[in-house]
């Protein structure tokens, strides 16, 4: 995607800074006035702002006609395959290295149902709503591409689940992510034939959650159980659809950090007295990695206007967590770009196997009518790889936060702040423990920045052999960034703390424009957030959720380049 | 899900005293999971006499935290307010009550050493709210566990002082000196309470993981030599002979194991290597969770009238123990998923059918639930990374070494749960696998092993065909957790 102009930029930077849609959860139960459309998938066409609105419940789905057109194609050449004794792996055949069985074709729903049955071996907590929602979601449109050879009926009936709202439960662990996150959609599967071991739940308006059995949810949901048929069972459960859905929901948080991160940067620096020098263009086009650039930007359109910033002449050069910010969070921008569009492949790919492809002729079996491609489209490595990279390069952003953090609560770093950020609006105990608190969060991340896709342990008789760990790798990844969003808060929260010190020791002193936007939206934070008894732990959490929503971005999309579109110049603006 | 360690209703009534007998982790775990407690009075007095020793003029808090206030003399209750409430920083998930019962109790044993220059009423009100059920929430992230667990621990000290704005039933809040209020948070309680927990649980993990070695060997034919006692004691580590007695005594009479020199795969005939050593850990890691237990972490001491200052707080020990435990039960996680792959491999299983289930290709078996095993073993491996291997400088410089000792905690007690349910899987398919062994030679079966199988059997059926795996591996999972009839 290519934005041309400053008004485009704004516009890209509000859409993903913030995705904001008026539209109450109501709106989609009673399917009253919508002021959206719904989305219409056909596996082609999903994008980062359609997957967070459909995750939040803002729009209601359908099924491309055109899509189901080509689903129905395929479906017809599996049931053709079924009156034939033409082996194809899955339709009738046994699974994994059971493919040397034979199924007759009178078998092959209860086949298809054995499958859901037995594969549905999750264990562990329960996904949250947005990530089930989002699961499902994605496994829909990789079906609505045509070429699993499963019925519309399939697609329609998870996409009428969304639409109202009422979800499986799906257990988070137990998946190796390839063939796929068998487990956790084989949950979904339950879900879908109504099994009565399978379990559901519905999202009340209020966003509180009813437990339910499946075949009850279904009844709540209006729709008979489905009855399985040839090859459904392997299209509802091969591909790393868990794995991508929390990977994708890891990027849109992912990228609202990056510029807190950006923002809390700025702030410290302001009130560390920096030098602008580190940030200059000229500086910047003779190492030219484009997120050091675009990190560059950011910090001198935050901070326009300061005189703080460049006060202290006789410093020549600030430390690194200051200095080498563009650097490091350059560098974690550029992870960040990269490991979207790795994930956005897989939003908009088939993941299914067998696939079948009615309009390419391979002779190369000896039978080109043998349209069943056999392939290794669901394994997780691509979403496994992306997320521990995604999650080293979170580390470091809180890692760099950390230590400035450090340097604003300890006196002889600070350019002569109170030690502690002591006094004022904190009396008595300043913002050393809020320190600590970010030094213990950083420190489990070096842990939990362990790469998962690094393993991989046979599974299936050695048919299965090299597994991705993707669902682990996305899971961890989560981990990794929400401790990273209360380190970036506790930063946040100093940083504004010790800027109400500067501005007391200068009254007449400038911050600089987005500098002092952030300032506002942190005490506005706390002003609405904190109660007589509040614990500064749960101030650090309510902006660390002000991060996560984006809310704590009030006000300066229009300074930040946030983007994965800068012109090639760097020169953004 | 829980792991109870006090199952009978006797044992939860029944009244711990608190006097000169080690705390052990077993009583730790009691009085986590609901057993009341009582202070002896000897131990009341003993703190009463050591707090009436401290020098005049003490400003601890004032002296300690320099930085929390530019005045000295402006000592009391106001200070001790801001400075709990200024240490409540802590984020994220509250821990379970068990977690924060059991570091209020370790805090009641730091306090009742007697030179914590504390009063006795200060462990008497924690014993208070203990009995009461007054267990405060408490966020399981933010402590270094160096100078102690400093955040979790002020949430606790926070209700103990009545600085979080409620009131509870027949309970009065404490009016802390300077020094009780430091005395509260300065030591390592939580990670002690967890890693006590995390012992238990491991010990309780390990012990069904014999079970399932047993029963797999069995299932798998395996051959005998391998309990060898010569061989095993040879090795000269006395868990690898333990566990080959208790192999052997599982597998007395089978008739199913072979006497035969052809050597079996690794995760099988070194079994009493590997568990042994992993038993040895865990031993290891149970005697210094108990030495921090019955140790003093706080600072400054009060010795005969006078304040010394050292670094009692400080959690390496725990950290240590628990990274190592950690890296220990990843070992038996790894093991079982051999184990688990094997019985489910039809060329590995000495014949036994694929996925063990008859009619495989209509059905699948129990393919998946060597898969789970899998990606929770891989998740074990990324969990035991060392915690305690980081340190980062904190407050200043001044607390510039720390031990990271609550997140390698943490991180052996989600290590367990992944465990419970890998060794319910081993289980669950050893059962099936049994069956078809009974099926297929008629054998009696040696006799622990034939009780064990009833109890699987009374929870899960027989796979005839393909069912829903999910619902039997929690079942299993929770006997694992629940305790398994102690080997030894």
């Amino acid at each position: 995607m290519k934005i041309q102009g400053r008004q485009g930029w704004i516009t890209q930077c509000k859409k993903w800074s913030k995705h904001k849609i008026t539209i109450t959860k109501q709106d989609v139960h009673s399917g009253g006035a919508i002021p959206i459309h719904p989305i219409i998938l056909n596996g082609e066409n999903l994008t980062l702002e359609s997957i967070e609105a459909v995750a939040l419940g803002q729009c209601l789905l359908e099924l491309c006609p055109l899509a189901k057109e080509k689903m129905l194609q395929s479906y017809q050449w599996v049931q053709d395959v079924c009156k034939t004794n033409k082996p194809v792996y899955g339709v009738n055949t046994g699974f994994g290295s059971l493919a040397r069985v034979s199924i007759p074709p009178s078998k092959s729903s209860q086949l298809s149902t054995n499958l859901i049955r037995s594969h549905a071996a999750g264990v562990g907590p329960i996904a949250d709503v947005q990530t089930t929602r989002t699961m499902m979601l994605l496994r829909a449109n990789a079906l609505a591409k045509g070429v699993s050879g499963c019925r519309p009926l399939l697609v329609e009936n998870l996409l009428h689940l969304l639409n109202v709202n009422i979800l499986p439960k799906i257990p988070m662990q137990g998946s190796c992510g390839s063939s796929g996150d068998l487990a956790p959609l084989a949950h979904l599967g339950l879900m879908l034939i109504g099994d009565p071991l399978g379990e559901a739940m519905v999202v009340e308006d209020s966003g509180g959650l009813t437990y339910l059995d499946a075949p009850t949810a279904l009844e709540k949901a209006g729709i008979p159980p489905l009855i399985l048929e040839a090859k459904d069972g392997l299209a509802i459960t091969n591909g790393a659809q868990l794995s991508t859905a929390i990977a994708t929901l890891n990027i849109i948080e992912g990228k609202r950090l990056l510029l807190a991160g950006e923002l809390a940067a700025s702030m410290s620096m302001e009130a560390l007295l920096g030098i602008s020098r580190a940030f200059h263009p000229a500086v910047h086009n003779l190492r030219p990695y484009l997120g050091a650039k675009q990190c560059a930007h950011n910090i001198r359109s935050l901070t326009t206007g300061s005189t703080l910033m460049d006060s202290v002449p006789e410093k020549l050069q600030d430390a690194y967590s200051i200095r080498c910010t563009p650097q490091v969070l350059g560098a974690v921008r550029d992870m960040i770009r990269f490991v979207e569009s790795q994930i956005s492949v897989e939003w908009n790919s088939a993941t299914d196997n067998p696939l079948i492809l009615l309009d390419v002729n391979d002779a190369s079996q000896g039978d080109p009518e043998n349209k069943a491609f056999s392939a290794g489209m669901f394994h997780g490595e691509p979403i496994g790889m992306a997320m521990d990279s995604f999650k080293i390069a979170i580390s470091e952003l809180a890692n760099l936060s950390e230590r400035r953090q450090y340097r604003l609560t300890t006196g002889n770093l600070s350019q002569l702040l109170p030690p502690g950020l002591v006094g004022k609006d904190r009396p008595a105990i300043g913002m050393i423990v809020p320190q600590t608190t970010a030094a213990a969060l950083v420190s489990e991340n070096k842990s939990l920045a362990w790469p998962a896709s690094v393993d991989s342990i046979p599974t299936c008789e050695d048919q299965e052999d090299h597994i991705a760990m993707s669902t682990v790798a996305a899971r961890r990844a989560r981990d990794v960034l929400r401790n990273a969003t209360k380190v970036v808060a506790i930063e946040l929260m100093s940083a504004a703390h010790a800027l109400s010190f500067r501005l007391d020791e200068r009254p007449d002193a400038q911050l600089g424009i987005g500098v002092s936007h952030g300032v506002s939206n942190v005490r506005k934070c706390l002003a609405e957030s904190s109660s007589p008894f509040s614990t500064i732990g749960e101030q650090i959490e309510a902006i660390a959720e002000r991060i996560q929503n984006g809310d704590m971005l009030d006000n300066l999309p229009h300074l930040l380049d946030p983007s994965d579109s800068c012109t090639p110049d760097g020169e953004t603006l | 899900m829980n792991w109870p360690f006090n199952k009978s209703v006797d044992l939860q009534k029944q009244t711990i005293h608190i006097d000169n007998t080690p705390l052990t982790c077993e009583i730790l775990g009691s009085v986590a999971q609901g057993a009341p407690i009582k202070l002896n009075t000897e131990m009341i007095e003993l703190m009463n006499q050591n707090a009436e020793s401290t020098p005049a003029n003490s400003h601890i808090l004032a002296s300690k935290r320099h930085w929390l206030t530019g005045d000295p003399s402006q000592s009391g209750t106001n200070l001790c307010q801001s400075f709990i409430l200024g240490h409540c920083a802590g984020v994220g998930t509250p821990f379970p009550n068990e977690i924060v019962r059991g570091a209020m109790m370790a805090r009641v044993k730091v306090l009742s050493s007697g030179c914590t220059g504390s009063r006795g009423i200060v462990a008497e009100k924690l014993v208070e709210m203990l009995n009461l059920g007054i267990t405060p929430v408490v966020p399981s992230q933010g402590s270094v566990g160096a100078a102690g667990d400093l955040a979790p621990m002020s949430y606790i000290a926070r209700t103990l002082c009545g600085y979080d704005g409620k009131q509870y039933e027949n309970f009065s809040p404490l009016r802390p000196t300077d020094k009780e209020a430091l005395a509260l948070i300065n030591g390592i309680s939580l990670s002690a309470s967890i890693a006590a927990l995390a012992v238990l649980r491991a010990e309780r993990v390990f012990n069904a993981a014999l079970w399932a070695a047993g029963l797999t060997m069995e299932v798998v034919r395996a051959q005998s030599q391998c309990l060898d006692e010569r061989a095993l004691r040879s090795r000269r580590h006395p868990e690898v002979e333990e566990v080959g007695v208790i192999l052997r005594s599982l597998l007395a009479d089978s008739r199913r194991v072979l006497d035969t020199n052809k050597p079996d795969a690794f995760s099988i005939r070194a079994t009493p290597s590997v568990m042994g050593a992993i038993w040895r850990t865990i031993r290891f890691a149970k005697e210094e969770v108990e030495r921090e237990l019955n140790g003093v972490s706080d600072n400054p001491l009060l010795f005969d009238g006078e304040w010394i200052e050292a670094g009692n707080f400080h959690g390496a020990s725990i950290g240590l123990a628990m990274d190592h435990l950690a890296t220990a039960l990843t070992q038996l996680a790894t093991l079982s998923e051999r184990r688990t792959f094997r019985m489910t491999h039809g060329k590995l299983s000495n014949n036994l059918p694929s996925f063990l289930v008859e009619g495989t290709g209509l059905n699948s078996g129990f393919m998946l639930a060597q898969y789970t095993a899998a990606a929770l073993a891989s998740e074990c491996k990324g969990l035991a990374h060392p915690a305690s291997a980081d340190s980062i400088p904190t407050v200043q410089h001044h607390e510039d070494h720390v031990s990271m000792s609550p997140i390698a905690a943490r991180k052996t007690l989600q290590i367990t749960e992944c465990l419970a349910d890998i060794i319910a899987i081993e289980l669950l398919v050893g059962a099936q696998a049994l069956d078809l062994r009974l099926k297929e030679d008629n054998h009696t079966t040696p006799v622990h092993l034939e009780e064990l199988h009833v109890q699987i059997r009374e929870d899960v059926p027989f796979w005839q065909d393909d069912g829903v795996l999910h619902p039997a591996i929690r079942s299993l999972s929770v006997m694992v957790r629940h305790g398994l009839p102690t080997l030894s």
